[in-house]
């Protein structure tokens, strides 16, 4: 990918300064300013650029209107012509307003099939598609990329046999200069001498173990898991619960009002505080390596906020369309009193959560970080000692990052525009942390190896996508469409425009496409794609045979040179 | 030696450029930096005494600075002065162009702390309180250097002797392919 080149004199002097690890967040976020940016030209290609060309030559008799009943084909988006200045800077931050009926969100589509001399472009059916290729071609961009870094981690073996040796004898960086950096090259040599030597004296504890202390080891790890487990239901039980209590009171006036509508958000970010630091204290007493460990956390942390989001969908997705079986829903099928385009709804609160994210990353920098470096830097009381400089601490970075990307994945089929605005949102991020890091944080002290560390990373971001995978696969198989706007206007479920424009093929690609479907077809496919899979599976196999045949013969090698030069 | 403060004689120049690994505009910037190192009363001194050599800002702040002028010194009385043409070779070790023989042959001797030609046990423990800081704080337990060194010279004393010579610290520097890059010092 032609990305290699962006940011990479930056990287490097991350690299040398900071440590693989920091940069291997930084790489990560690369990685995703390049991914978004090519998903908005896929969206831009097939749905905005079309979209804007239809509206601008406005042909009416291009759209079809929906066949529902009157009342739930009512939609006024509210353009004032005059409004308070501030009302802009309102909506720019909430998506309502003049964004409402814009580019932006899916409201403002048309469900236009446009037919002029031989050119054919139904655009529900390209907004549809693109939206699930959109997805497949991020799983295709995050496998490609996990599958180049297992490849080095394969080659290299985390841990082989030498390292000791090759740290010691070759670590030293003799162009690193100042007092600075090799005050911190030193300190990182040390915590990695340390860390691996750790888990060398765990790795034989845990060999020399009974049977009776192993077991009681796994029950306590299995007892201590139980109990994060519950932490984590606990957790979700009281957002459900605030979210619920706060649609409740709805309507309620003044500060009180406000209190209750961003209760559940309050109760999600205490959340995010609490959780994860009983976890650390628990973690304390699983005594696992200190590696392990580090990934546990970041796989609680993950947990618990992706279904912080998931629990928030859900919530909007039942007022939307009314579980609990209201009198709202009967006509329409689904809310349409207080949600006219529950769509555009939906893709305003990703944007937003979107946007709140990134101002809440950029007020932390500013009223936080660049503070405390002053604070500890001009004071030498006893209790800047103790606070100390920021530490760039990776993995709530890149949750934060894995958080955003998930934002965006939901909402792009109701906000097409939502990654472009990541793209800009995470480069401009890029640059924010890379400032904030050179100037207010001093190194980690616990680091660790970038390479498995990428992996993690790639493996968090595939929990992401699945979360929107699942909202997106519900969004297009259950919901109804709003009848009074949005490309899917006139159809029952988003997902039968597909069935629609294939019975309009002509006879032999439908008898073609009919065939591929049929068992005569799949049957054979299915067993040709067996055989590939057991032919990949002999490959890999083969070839980890021989990466360890080839260090067991450099092992060889050595030591019958050791013979050679014994008996000389 | 004969070379002025100002100026080195092309003849000079010529033979250096052959004799080390360093190109033409090195070996002058290095003539000029060492002529600074010279204060006004030793214009005639030739040998540059070790703690004026130390506060070169890319010497000054690197753990192995006093192995280093102690391994490139010719004094016979072993106090690290360096003269311009020991700087010269300090310099064409440490440069880009240096092999690989060469660079793990002068990093073996900054390693060997004793000069007793192998690394033991003791030298290795030096070697890792350079690498990992000289204060307490930031050295490693003495458990923790125990099992560190056991565990260096069961990977690379391929003779069991107990210390690493030569060929096995060049088997084990073979392996590693930054060493090249990271044992650089440019001016």
């Amino acid at each position: 990918m032609s990305y290699i080149a962006l940011w990479r004199k930056a990287l490097h002097k991350i690299g040398g300064h900071f440590g693989g690890g920091v940069q291997s967040y930084f790489m990560f976020l690369r990685f995703l300013v390049v991914l978004n940016f090519l998903s908005f030209l896929l969206i831009a290609g097939f749905i905005f650029i079309p979209s804007i060309v239809f509206r601008s030559t406005s042909n009416s008799n291009m759209t079809v209107d929906s066949t529902g009943p009157e009342a739930c084909r009512v939609y006024d988006p509210n353009l004032q012509g005059l409004v308070v200045f501030y009302q802009y800077f309102l909506d720019l931050l909430s998506g309502t307003g003049f964004m409402e009926y814009s580019y932006m969100f899916y409201g403002y589509y048309n469900n236009t099939v446009a037919e002029s001399s031989g050119f054919h472009y139904n655009l529900p059916l390209a907004y549809l598609l693109t939206s699930v290729f959109y997805f497949a071609f991020c799983l295709i961009c995050i496998i490609a990329r996990m599958g180049s870094a297992l490849r080095i981690a394969v080659a290299t073996g985390s841990g082989a046999a030498g390292s000791y040796s090759k740290m010691v004898f070759t670590g030293w960086d003799y162009g690193c200069q100042g007092y600075r950096a090799t005050k911190l090259k030193q300190k990182s040599i040390h915590y990695q001498l340390q860390v691996d030597l750790e888990e060398e004296r765990l790795q034989k504890k845990a060999l020399s173990l009974t049977l009776g202390q192993t077991v009681g080891l796994c029950s306590l790890r299995i007892f201590l898991m139980l109990v994060s487990l519950a932490l984590i239901g606990g957790a979700f039980f009281g957002i459900f619960q605030a979210t619920v209590f706060s649609q409740a009171k709805v309507g309620a006036e003044g500060i009180l009002g406000l209190f209750w509508v961003y209760l559940p958000s309050i109760v999600i970010t205490n959340r995010n505080f609490v959780v994860p630091f009983m976890c650390d204290q628990i973690a304390l007493f699983e005594r696992y390596s200190p590696s392990t460990t580090i990934i546990m956390a970041l796989f609680r942390s993950v947990f618990l906020r992706m279904i912080s989001l998931g629990v928030l969908l859900f919530t909007l997705w039942s007022q939307i369309t009314c579980f609990k079986e209201s009198k709202d829903c009967q006509l329409c099928q689904y809310n349409n009193k207080e949600y006219p385009l529950g769509e555009t709804r939906v893709g305003q609160e990703m944007y937003k959560l979107a946007l709140f994210d990134f101002l809440i990353t950029i007020a932390m920098l500013i009223l936080v970080e660049f503070p405390r470096r002053l604070f500890v830097d001009h004071c030498s009381c006893a209790l800047t000692r103790w606070v100390g400089r920021q530490e760039f601490l990776v993995p709530p970075n890149v949750l934060g990052l894995v958080y955003g990307q998930t934002v965006v994945w939901t909402g792009a089929l109701f906000c097409p525009l939502l990654p472009l605005i990541n793209t800009l949102k995470f480069f401009i991020l890029f640059y924010c942390k890379k400032v904030t890091l050179f100037s207010n944080c001093r190194p980690a002290v616990k680091t660790f190896r970038s390479t498995t560390s990428t992996i993690f990373f790639l493996v968090v971001l595939l929990f992401g996508w699945g979360l929107a995978l699942v909202a997106m696969i519900y969004s297009l198989a259950q919901i109804h469409p709003s009848m009074s706007c949005g490309p899917f206007r006139s159809l029952t479920m988003m997902w039968s425009i597909v069935p629609k424009t294939f019975y309009t093929l002509s006879l032999t690609t439908q008898d073609f496409i009919f065939y591929m479907g049929s068992q005569a077809f799949s049957i054979p496919l299915f067993i040709f794609s067996c055989v590939v899979l057991c032919y990949v599976a002999a490959l890999a196999a083969v070839y980890g045979k021989s990466v360890d045949l080839l260090k067991a013969q450099l092992k060889l090698v050595s030591d019958g040179w050791g013979e050679k030069s014994y008996m000389t | 030696m004969g070379t002025t403060a100002s100026q080195l004689r092309k003849d000079l120049l010529s033979e250096y450029q052959e004799l080390t690994f360093l190109t033409k505009q090195e070996i002058l910037l290095a003539h000029k930096r060492f002529s600074e190192l010279l204060s006004k009363e030793d214009r005639n001194l030739t040998r540059v005494p070790m703690e004026k050599v130390l506060s070169l800002t890319e010497l000054k702040s690197n753990p192995f600075r006093k192995r280093i002028c102690h391994v490139f010194s010719t004094s016979d009385m072993k106090d690290g002065s360096l003269t311009f043409e020991d700087f010269l070779d300090l310099l064409s070790a440490f440069s880009d162009s240096a092999t690989l023989e060469i660079k793990s042959h002068y990093a073996f001797r900054i390693f060997d702390f004793d000069d007793d030609g192998t690394l033991d046990g003791g030298d290795l423990e030096k070697l890792v309180n350079c690498l990992t800081g000289e204060t307490d704080d930031t050295r490693l337990t003495p458990e923790e250097m125990r099992q560190l060194i056991s565990n260096i010279l069961e990977e690379s004393d391929i003779d069991k002797d107990g210390t690493v010579n030569l060929s096995e610290f060049q088997h084990v520097i073979s392996r590693s392919p930054d060493f090249v890059s990271s044992f650089k010092i440019v001016l």
